[in-house]
């Protein structure tokens, strides 16, 4: 004689059917994650410099840097980002005052040079990593129809410590923070600099 | 950490550029400040509806007067037309490139992957699909029109017709060309790559080269553009944005003078990066020159003394370019490529050094009637 199930007994089976899925579906989900060679990196064309990288990070000094896109740049000898364009005027008429708060966006003259003339010169603008905190000042400066839009933030693989939950992305009010498959790129991302503040 | 104080807003650069130039109200503020209340001076400088149809006819003056534009300075102009608006029989809807002025006043703007010819009423009464990539459009005297896209020269007739064309650059690094222009029978080419002007004729044979006769051999582009004009005497001017100066030159390509330099309070001075972005030779001799950043256009004395200023308000902030054409009655032609309309600018009438409220006639059609300041 065979046993029927009561109602109890099917709606209890289908809960522990439904829990064992779930912890599962769960489990998985998060190996896959961790096993998965994905970045935290900035998307530029949503980015708009709001200092936020530099304030969020759980690291002292940000794991987002500025990035100068050199195909982009002007190589300017007034270079919006570099100079505070508004300050004050020198005596060569040119500005008195930068932008970076850090003084982290370095130039150096690059070609032939004319020490007579800066105008007839090409600039080449880097960034001293050990310096930039992320604020994104230079980032915004640069922006079209200012700049040529060469500069942009980017997380530095080798600084980021890979939160499960990245502060920046909970942070941005812009939803630049996105998560990216990298192929080919080790789990071990990099050396890590920094300890958590 | 976080800080929870809060400031006062800081005001953009912009903002600071614009208070530090114009009152409070702005530039139509101080027009209808200035010209008095009788006159029945409007103080919105857009023009009631943005129409194909030119806003002001002759008797404009009377009804109301035009939208004033420009700073008080020495000459002063008014927004007369827009053509190509959202609002227009044919708008543009993906683009606006360019725009030349041909035989007769006829307009022809570059956008949305044609040419369009506009009467001197602001009427469509031609369109052709263009080539791909075209970035620039020029109108010779004879009819011809003229169209660069990448490292392409198109040449058509007045009605369209392919009727030449050849490739720009050196063999082995064609020419990025962001400006194209007619010289009786040459046509001349700006080469962005190469930062120099390129002289060919019809055939595509190379005759010269034109802003290499400086100390770094060429234009210094930190924009990645050059734009330039030339008038009937073969005076070349060009942008030079890296030194934010407006160069000439003779057609042979020897320099003939310059004038401009990087200032961010004087409106003399180009701002920002680089500055002028676009440039037209006015057929009184003027320069008209457009900038990014603070995006205006200022009409110059080929000395460089400033003329007249047609502010930031009547241009969309965003634009890194405004192209520019002027007419033969001294109308200015400036196409905004953000908002995709051609806004067209016309001298208003002094009488003694006091604006009388009233367009210049030339903008009637009695270029006679030009008068110098």
């Amino acid at each position: 004689m065979s046993e029927k199930s009561t109602r109890r007994q099917f709606i209890d089976r289908s809960c522990r059917i439904l829990g064992f899925a779930a912890i599962g579906g769960a489990a998985g989900l998060l190996s896959h994650r961790a096993s998965s060679n994905a970045v935290y990196q900035v998307d530029p064309g949503k980015c708009t410099a709001c200092d936020l990288c530099r304030t969020s990070c759980v690291l002292s000094l940000s794991a987002v840097k500025a990035v100068n896109q050199f195909d982009k740049c002007g190589y300017c000898m007034l270079c919006p980002a570099y100079f505070d364009i508004s300050s004050a005027p020198n005596e060569k008429a040119i500005p008195s005052g930068k932008v970076c708060p850090q003084d982290a966006l370095k130039r150096r003259v690059v070609g032939r040079v004319d020490e007579e003339d800066p105008n007839n010169n090409y600039y080449e603008y880097t960034i001293d990593e050990t310096l930039c905190d992320g604020c994104g000042k230079c980032v915004k400066a640069c922006k079209p129809p200012m700049g040529n839009g060469s500069l942009r933030l980017e997380i530095r693989y080798a600084r980021c410590v890979e939160c499960n939950e990245c502060a920046i992305q909970i942070a941005c009010p812009d939803r630049a923070i996105v998560r990216i498959p990298v192929p080919g790129l080790s789990p071990a991302v990099g050396a890590k600099e920094d300890k958590h503040a | 950490m976080n800080s929870n104080k809060v400031e006062p807003r800081r005001l953009s650069l912009r903002e600071r550029i614009s208070k530090s130039w114009f009152p409070p109200a702005g530039v139509a503020g101080a027009f209808t400040a200035f010209v008095p209340a009788a006159h029945g001076a409007r103080p919105d400088p857009q023009p009631a509806s943005p129409t194909a149809e030119p806003a002001a006819s002759p008797a404009a003056g009377q009804a109301g007067e035009p939208a004033r534009a420009s700073r008080r300075l020495e000459r002063e102009y008014a927004l007369i037309a827009v053509l190509g608006a959202k609002s227009a029989a044919l708008p543009f809807h993906h683009s606006l490139l360019g725009i030349a002025v041909g035989a007769g006043d006829s307009i022809y703007a570059l956008g949305d992957d044609e040419v369009r010819v506009y009467d001197s009423g602001g009427n469509v009464v031609r369109r052709w699909k263009t080539i791909a990539r075209a970035g620039c459009i020029a109108a010779g005297p004879d009819g011809r029109v003229l169209v660069g896209a990448g490292n392409l020269v198109e040449i058509c007739d007045a009605g369209g017709s392919r009727v030449g064309g050849f490739a720009a650059g050196d063999a082995t690094k064609p020419a990025r060309i962001t400006s194209i222009k007619a010289y009786g029978k040459e046509i001349l080419v700006a080469d962005a790559d190469a930062r120099i002007i390129r002289r060919y004729d019809t055939n595509g044979r190379q005759l010269g080269l034109i802003g290499n006769q400086n100390k770094t051999g060429s234009f210094i582009l930190p924009n990645k553009s050059l734009d330039f004009d030339v008038d009937a005497q073969g005076v070349v001017r060009a942008t030079d944005t890296g030194r934010h100066q407006v160069t000439a030159w003779t057609i042979a390509g020897s320099p003939l003078g310059k004038f401009g330099r990087f200032g961010m309070t004087n409106p003399e001075d180009f701002v920002g990066c680089c500055n002028p972005v676009n440039l037209a030779n006015a057929p009184d001799g003027r320069i008209v020159t457009a900038e990014k950043m603070i995006s205006r256009v200022k009409v110059y004395e080929p000395d460089g003394k400033l003329l007249a200023v047609i502010g930031p308000e009547n241009f969309d902030p965003n634009c890194i370019h405004i192209h520019l054409a002027v007419d033969s009655k001294g109308r200015i032609l400036a196409a905004d490529p953000v908002r995709r309309e051609i806004r067209i600018f016309s001298l208003v009438a002094r009488k003694g050094n006091e604006p009388t409220g009233e367009l210049h006639p030339s903008a009637h059609g009695k270029l006679e009637e030009v008068t110098r300041g």
